[in-house]
């Protein structure tokens, strides 16, 4: 009987009841939109920013992220890379070899930074491949040919084919000069990468930097999902116990794109904080004064025999009803307004007029939201938890009713 | 015969602002099993605030109260919720239904309260709005129903859990006389029939003269308890 009453009682005032339902259905949808955009943006420039770079996950010589020199390096990874490789949440491992140098054409000088990575791995992985312009990416057959980017081409008077001298002190302290060809131009929209970046084979990066083969200065690990670094992480610094080795997670090695993150991911909770306090406070308001109108009622009740916790249950239970509909409204409207922006995204490009760069790394500028269940279930869960925090207040409204005042 | 309403000199004050009001001054009352009584007097007599303190909605500042064998006196909150459910009927002047349940659910929902088993529940209900007059009415909502129809569902609430005591705060008051004299008829029916005692506060007329016996509070004292007008100076 109670339950019918509540229920009952929740569509006694139809027009306020679709107003409160709609409400906490709206700002609850905005919210779980909001948040799958934001997490499916998150988790692609990081995907993206660690796949150009070291991975998730990156084992350097100890001392190297301070103070990163060519002379230290990893002497034999193969063994410790197969380790790794058998881990199951490890998707792909690839070795680097990083260092700095000087590109010299006959149109000018600029300070690089060459990566020399394995093509055929980082085809698979990098989107430094899909970025390519002018020629073609790297392939495991080439020997000394690099990929540089758009900018770094302009400023040296590069094309495809082109001659370039890379000076650098390797491993030994000696400076050396080596001759390369241009294989490709890359054009990611990033100032920083396009203009003082370049990739070549490994092998080739190895003679650059004298060091001897098999050696490399980082081993990259990327992982299937981002959600078990945490996890892997663990499992890599005891696998590498013992060893003069670091094993550092992708946010120590670009702490500048993390911190972009952690600000941002910051400034979306206060966002979403606002709406959901403003969803919350529609509803108190709702009950709040549904209970203030029907003092009389349950002053009623009482007095025929009803128990004071018996009101306030039949309170609680409407509140129930208005959370449950109205989360159920926005859990539904959010995850299809996610979905849709998941499947077929949003093109960014004309807004911003070219390339998206944060943190010195570009972002595909079509927006993709990344719905999880643990989003939508999870924001439904907390709007609902806190609907029926707030009904506390006019529950104790309800059964503290004077009887002979009401009555009077 | 035990004696089914037992009040002993009850006092009542209101206290605002420092200024004490004296709603009832040393009130002794009894109601024997059966009685169709009524408390009339003038507005502000304590007519009201003594069938709260009989109904166990209020507590008096002083004096004792003993409904169907239980000193209200020593009840808690919880204990006296449980004895207006089991034991007393109300029956108030805006008849103070539901709105969102039919007459029948109205009807039955201090049943509902006492855990009487559905089937008894509606062969007690089916009845009971029967013999108030509602039959094929039992599906309606308040707001289908007019005044006097309305108060007719609040007679079958408060009747329909058999208790030892109904209690009616001027429940002809919202009614036409037309209407007030069939809710009479109904009321003194159901005495008559079922033994249901009634215990009345008005100001109406038709119920002074319907009553069998009447109580006189004046300034918050009983200043006359006969059985019709003709033994009260004063009314």
């Amino acid at each position: 009987m109670i339950a019918r009453l509540a229920w009952r009682s929740v569509w006694r005032n139809r027009r306020r009841t679709l107003i409160t339902v709609l409400s906490i259905g709206f700002g609850l949808s905005f919210a779980i939109f909001f948040i799958a955009m934001g997490h499916g943006m998150y988790t692609k420039m990081i995907s993206d920013a660690v796949r150009m770079q070291a991975g998730h996950i990156t084992i350097e010589p100890r001392g190297y992220l301070e103070a990163p020199a060519v002379e230290s390096y990893l002497k034999s990874p193969a063994e410790l890379r197969a380790a790794v490789q058998r881990l199951a949440a490890v998707q792909r491992t690839k070795l680097l070899v990083l260092g700095q140098g000087i590109a010299r054409t006959g149109s000018g000088t600029v300070g690089v930074a060459l990566m020399g990575v394995e093509p055929s791995a980082e085809a698979i992985t990098s989107p430094l491949a899909r970025r390519i312009i002018k020629g073609r990416y790297l392939s495991d057959r080439d020997g000394p040919w690099v990929v540089i980017g758009k900018t770094l081409a302009e400023r040296l008077g590069l094309r495809v084919g082109m001659k370039l001298v890379i000076t650098t002190n390797n491993a030994a302290g000696e400076l050396v000069d080596e001759l390369c060809r241009v294989r490709g131009i890359f054009a990611t929209g990033s100032e920083e990468i396009d203009g003082y970046f370049m990739q070549a084979p490994i092998a080739f990066a190895r003679r650059v930097f004298g060091l001897p083969a098999g050696a490399a200065t980082q081993l990259g690990v990327i992982l299937a999902s981002p959600d078990d670094q945490e996890a892997v992480l663990a499992k890599l610094r005891r696998l590498t116990a013992g060893q003069d080795l670091e094993v550092e997670p992708w946010q120590k090695i670009l702490p500048q794109l993390a911190s972009y993150i952690k600000l941002d991911e910051g400034s979306n909770y206060v966002f979403q904080g606002i709406l959901i306090f403003l969803i919350l406070f529609t509803i108190f308001n709702t009950i709040l004064m549904s209970v203030m109108e029907r003092q009389r009622e349950f002053a009623m009740l009482q007095a025929i025999g009803t128990r004071p916790g018996q009101v306030m249950g039949q309170v609680f239970l409407e509140t129930c009803f208005l959370g449950l509909i109205g989360c159920g409204l926005g859990m539904l409207g959010g995850a299809a307004a996610a979905g849709a922006l998941q499947h077929w995204g949003l093109d960014l490009s004309s807004f911003y007029g070219g390339d998206i760069t944060i943190s010195g790394f570009a972002v595909d500028p079509r927006l993709r939201a990344l719905l999880t269940p643990g989003i939508v279930l999870g924001m439904g869960a907390a709007v609902f938890a806190a609907t029926l925090l707030l009904s506390l207040i006019p529950l104790r409204h309800a059964g503290r009713v004077n009887i002979v005042d009401q009555l009077r | 015969m035990s004696t089914l309403v037992k009040a002993t000199d009850i006092t009542k004050d209101y206290g605002q602002d420092g200024v004490v009001t004296h709603a009832l001054r040393g009130v002794s009352l009894s109601l024997q099993p059966g009685e169709f009584a009524a408390m009339v007097g003038p507005s502000g007599s304590g007519k009201s605030t003594l069938l709260n303190i009989i109904g166990g909605l209020d507590r008096p500042t002083s004096g004792t109260v003993e409904v169907d064998g239980q000193r209200l006196n020593d009840l808690g909150k919880s204990a006296l919720g449980e004895l207006r459910r089991d034991h007393i009927g109300f029956i108030f002047q805006s008849y103070n239904l539901l709105p969102v349940l039919t007459a029948r659910e109205n009807a039955e929902y201090v049943l509902r309260l006492q855990g009487v088993p559905a089937a008894e529940r509606r062969r007690r209900v089916t009845e009971v709005l029967a013999e108030v007059g509602l039959a094929g009415m039992e599906d309606r909502f308040p707001r289908q129903l007019s005044g006097g129809q309305q108060q007719r569902v609040a007679i079958a609430r408060a009747v329909a859990p058999e208790p030892a005591l109904v209690l009616a705060d001027e429940p002809t008051a919202n009614v036409d006389s037309k209407t007030g004299q069939s809710l009479l008829d109904l009321m003194l029916r159901l005495n008559q029939d079922k033994g249901v005692t009634f215990l009345f506060s008005t100001h109406d007329p038709a119920v002074m003269q319907r009553a069998r016996r009447l109580i006189l509070l004046k300034d918050g004292e009983v200043a006359g308890d006969g059985e019709g007008l003709e033994d009260i100076d004063g009314v």
